[in-house]
C-alpha cells in the first residue's frame, strides 16, 4: 500500500535526478540556473518526506531566493551564454 | 533483492547528486557551470546526511509537550544529520556568494568564462 | 597549571573580540586613525587574555564531557546522545594564540602603514583570519572544528583576493573550490563518527569507539580518509600543495605570515585529533607518514625552482609543514613535541623571512630575483635580518630551527626509521640552498648601475624593523633556551599518547 504523501517523494527523487542532468546540460546559463533552483526545490519536499521539516523550510528559502538569486547576478555582470 | 524504500532512493538520488557535482566542476568548462555544478554536489552532501539519519516510520525529531519521553529516543530520526545540514546549506550559500564574487572579477579582467582560458596561465 | 572544571571566562573572548573588531573595522572602512586605534587595541587586549588566562575548558551546551579520569559528568539521556560543544585551553593553546596574537598585532601594523584603501575591510578579514585558527587549536568537538575549517578557507581566499593580482584571484578561486570538497568530506567524516559513536564530542567518541566491531571497519576507514582529505587541505599537504602554495605566494607578504599560522595550527589541531581518534587503526600512521615525506620532497625540489622570493617562501611553508607532519604522524611523545615545537619554530622564523620579504617588496619594487638586486647596500639590515631567517630555516645551530630538527631527527631514528632523519636533513640541507640562491640574487649581487637611479623603491615603515627586531629576537630565545617552549608542550604531547580522550 502507498500513500500520497509517498508518491510526492519518489516524484520528487526523480524530479532532483532530472533536474540535476538538466541543469549543467543547458547551454542558456540563466535557465540552467533556475533549473538548479527547481532541483532544490524539490530537495526541500524530500527533506519533508525524511522527516527533516525545520531542513525543508530552509532549504526552500535558500533554494528560491538565495542560490538562484547569487547566481542569477553572476549572470547579469557577466554573460547570459555559454561561449563556444 | 534490494528493497525499494524511500531511505534507499534519496541515497541514489544523492549519490546521483554527488557525480554530477562532481564531474561538472573537473569536466565542465564554464565557471558559472561549476558553480551550479557545485551547489549540485553541496546539495548531494545534504541529502547523504539527512538520509542517514532517517527512520522508517520515526518521528521528526522534536519533543512536542503531548509526546512520550521513554519512546522518543527510539522512534525520532537522529538528529546529527539536521543539525549539520543546517550550517552546511548556509555555508554552502556564502562559498557560493564568494565563488560567485571572484567569478565577477575575473570576467572583467579577461572577458571570459571559460576556466580553460582563465585559469591558464603564467605564473611568475 | 591548576584545571578547574568550570567555563572558563577567557575562552569566548578570543572569539568575541575578533568578531567585534572586525564587525567594527568593516564599519569605519577608511578612517586611518580610529581603524589603527581599534585594531591595535584589541590585538593587544588577545595578547593580554592570552598570557593571564588560565588553563580550562568552556561548554557551550553547559554540559561537561569526559572527565581526565574517565568517567563522565553528564550524559544527556533523553535523546540518548551527548552534544557536548567543549573548549580546551592548556599549555599548547596558550602558546599558540600567544604567538598567533603577537603576529596578529605585528601584521596589523603594517597593514595599516602599506594599505592605501580599503584599510578597514581588510584588517577585519586578518581579524578573522586569527579567529579561525584560535577555534581550531581550542576545539575539542567535530562541530566546530569543521566550522573552524570551512570559516578558516573562506577567509583566505578574501585575504588573498585583497592584493588584487590576477594571479591571486585565480588562487582564490582555486581553493575556493577546493574547500567545497574537503568541507563536504569533512561533513561526512563528522556525521559518520556521530553515527557509529553517538557522541560529537571528540573525547566521548574516543572512548565509545567501536575499534573492535568489524562490520564497522569501513565506516571507521571511510571517516579516517575524509578526516585525511581536510587535513590535507587545511595545511597544505602534499598532492593538493599547488593550491595553498599559489595562496601563500600570491597574497601580501604580511598577510602570508598570518595565512601560514593560521594553516600551521590547523595542522596541528587536525593532526592530533586524527592521531588521538584514528591512532589505532592499522595504516592510520603509515598514510600519515607518506603523506609528510611527500609533502617534504616535493616542497623542497619546487622551491629550489622558482625565481621568484615569494614563491621560493611559499613552497617552503608547503615543505616545513612535512617537518609538522612527521612529527605528529610519527606517534611517539618525542616525535610528537618536535612537530609541535616545530610548528612554532615555523611559524616565527618564516614571519622573519616573510617580513625581510615585504621589505625587498618596498625597496626593489618587486621580488623577482632576476629584476632586484643589490639590495644589501641600500639596506644592510634587511639582509642581515634575512640571512638569519635563512639559518634559521635551514637549521643552523644558534637560532630555534635547530632544535626542534634535531628533535625530530632523534625521533626518527628512535621509532627505527632513519630514513625518515635523511629527509629530514636533506629538507635543511636544500632548503639552506633554496634561500641563499634568493638572498644572494637579492642582496648581494651587484646592482646594475645605470638602474639604480631610476628604480626608487617606496619607504619602508620604520614599523618593519621594529617587528623583526621582535621576531629574530624569538626565534634566538627558542634557539638558545628550547625548555621555554618545549614545557609549553610536554602536557600536550603526553596526554596524546597516553590518555588521548583528555584533551
Amino acid at each position: 500500500m502507498i500513500d500520497a504523501f509517498m508518491v510526492i517523494a519518489y516524484v520528487m527523487v526523480i524530479g532532483i535526478a532530472i533536474g540535476a542532468v538538466a541543469a549543467l546540460l543547458q547551454k542558456d546559463l540563466l535557465r540552467a540556473a533556475f533549473l538548479s533552483g527547481a532541483e532544490s526545490i524539490a530537495l526541500a519536499f524530500l527533506f519533508q518526506a525524511l522527516l527533516a521539516p525545520d531542513l525543508g523550510l530552509t532549504q526552500a528559502i535558500v533554494a528560491t531566493v538565495l542560490m538562484p538569486g547569487i547566481i542569477i547576478i553572476g549572470i547579469f555582470k557577466t554573460r547570459r551564454h555559454e561561449e563556444e | 533483492m534490494i528493497e525499494l524504500n524511500l531511505q534507499f532512493l534519496s541515497f541514489m538520488a544523492a549519490a546521483v547528486l554527488v557525480v554530477i557535482g562532481l564531474g561538472g566542476m573537473l569536466f565542465l568548462d564554464n565557471l558559472i557551470k561549476k558553480i551550479i555544478a557545485f551547489t549540485l554536489l553541496s546539495d548531494g552532501v545534504n541529502l547523504a546526511l539527512v538520509t542517514l539519519g532517517y527512520v522508517e516510520g520515526g518521528i521528526v525529531s522534536i519533543l512536542e509537550p503531548g509526546t512520550s519521553g521513554a519512546a522518543f529516543p527510539t522512534n525520532a530520526v537522529l538528529i546529527f544529520g539536521p543539525g549539520i545540514v543546517l550550517t552546511n546549506i548556509v555555508i554552502g550559500v556564502s562559498t557560493t556568494a564568494v565563488l560567485v564574487a571572484v567569478t565577477m572579477v575575473l570576467y572583467q579582467r579577461y572577458g571570459t568564462l571559460k576556466a580553460s582560458k582563465v585559469l591558464k596561465g603564467e605564473r611568475k | 597549571m591548576n584545571e578547574s572544571i568550570s567555563n572558563l571566562w577567557s575562552i569566548p573572548l578570543f572569539i568575541i573580540i575578533p568578531i567585534l573588531a572586525a564587525i567594527l573595522l568593516n564599519v569605519l572602512y577608511s578612517r586611518k586613525r580610529a581603524i589603527s586605534v581599534t585594531a591595535v587595541v584589541s590585538s593587544l587586549a588577545l595578547i593580554v587574555v592570552s598570557v593571564l588566562s588560565p588553563f580550562g575548558f568552556h561548554w557551550f551546551t553547559g554540559q561537561p564531557a569526559v572527565l581526565p579520569t574517565g568517567g563522565y559528568t553528564y550524559r544527556a539521556d533523553l535523546l540518548g546522545w551527548n552534544l557536548a560543544l567543549e573548549y580546551y585551553y592548556g599549555p599548547l593553546q596558550q602558546i599558540a594564540i600567544f604567538l598567533a596574537s603577537v603576529l596578529l598585532l605585528f601584521v596589523v601594523l603594517i597593514a595599516i602603514n602599506s594599505l592605501k584603501k580599503n584599510t578597514g575591510t581588510y584588517i577585519s578579514l586578518l581579524f578573522l583570519t586569527f579567529m579561525s585558527a584560535a577555534i581550531v587549536i581550542m576545539v575539542n568537538d567535530f562541530y566546530h572544528l569543521w566550522i573552524g575549517v570551512e570559516i578558516g578557507s573562506l577567509i583566505v581566499a578574501g585575504v588573498v583576493l585583497a592584493t588584487g593580482e590576477a594571479v591571486s584571484q585565480k588562487a582564490a578561486l582555486k581553493y575556493t573550490f577546493f574547500s567545497a570538497l574537503s568541507g563536504a568530506g569533512l561533513a561526512i567524516a563528522l556525521a559518520l563518527i556521530l553515527g557509529v559513536t553517538g557522541y560529537a564530542n571528540i573525547s566521548d567518541a574516543i572512548i565509545a569507539m567501536p575499534l573492535n566491531d568489524a562490520s564497522l571497519a569501513s565506516v571507521l576507514y571511510v571517516a579516517f580518509g575524509f578526516t585525511v582529505l581536510s587535513w590535507i587541505y587545511a595545511g597544505g599537504l602534499a598532492p593538493i600543495h599547488p593550491l595553498k602554495a599559489d595562496v601563500y605566494g600570491s597574497a601580501f607578504p604580511h598577510a602570508t605570515i598570518l595565512l601560514q599560522t593560521q594553516s600551521k595550527l590547523m595542522l596541528v589541531a587536525i593532526g592530533l585529533v586524527i592521531l588521538r581518534l584514528f591512532g589505532t587503526l592499522p595504516f592510520a600512521k603509515e598514510v600519515m607518514l607518506s603523506v609528510s615525506v611527500l609533502t617534504m620532497m616535493i616542497g623542497v625540489v619546487m622551491a629550489m625552482l622558482q625565481t621568484d622570493f615569494r614563491w621560493t617562501l611559499a613552497y617552503l611553508i608547503v615543505s616545513h609543514s612535512g617537518l609538522v607532519t612527521l612529527g605528529i604522524s610519527l606517534g611517539t611523545v618525542q616525535g610528537i613535541i618536535g612537530g609541535l615545537f616545530q610548528a612554532v619554530n615555523d611559524v616565527v622564523y618564516m614571519s622573519v623571512l616573510l617580513l625581510a620579504c615585504e621589505g625587498i617588496y618596498y625597496f626593489g619594487r618587486g621580488t623577482s630575483i632576476k629584476t632586484v638586486s643589490g639590495i644589501a647596500k641600500r639596506a644592510p639590515w634587511l639582509a642581515v635580518a634575512a640571512i638569519i631567517g635563512a639559518f634559521a630555516a635551514s637549521g643552523v645551530p644558534p637560532f630555534n630551527g635547530f632544535q626542534s630538527e634535531i628533535i625530530l631527527i632523534q625521533a626518527s631514528l628512535n621509532y627505527g626509521m632513519p630514513e625518515l632523519a635523511i629527509v629530514v636533513l636533506m629538507v635543511s640541507v636544500t632548503t639552506f640552498i633554496a634561500l641563499f640562491k634568493g638572498i644572494y640574487n637579492i642582496f648581494l649581487r651587484p646592482d646594475d648601475a645605470p638602474q639604480a637611479g631610476e628604480k626608487q623603491g617606496m619607504p619602508v615603515p620604520r614599523m618593519l624593523y621594529v617587528c623583526l627586531a621582535a621576531l629574530i629576537f624569538i626565534t634566538i630565545l627558542f634557539g638558545v633556551y628550547p625548555q621555554l617552549a618545549i614545557n609549553f608542550l610536554n602536557e600536550a604531547a603526553l596526554k596524546v599518547v597516553y590518555i588521548p580522550w583528555v584533551p
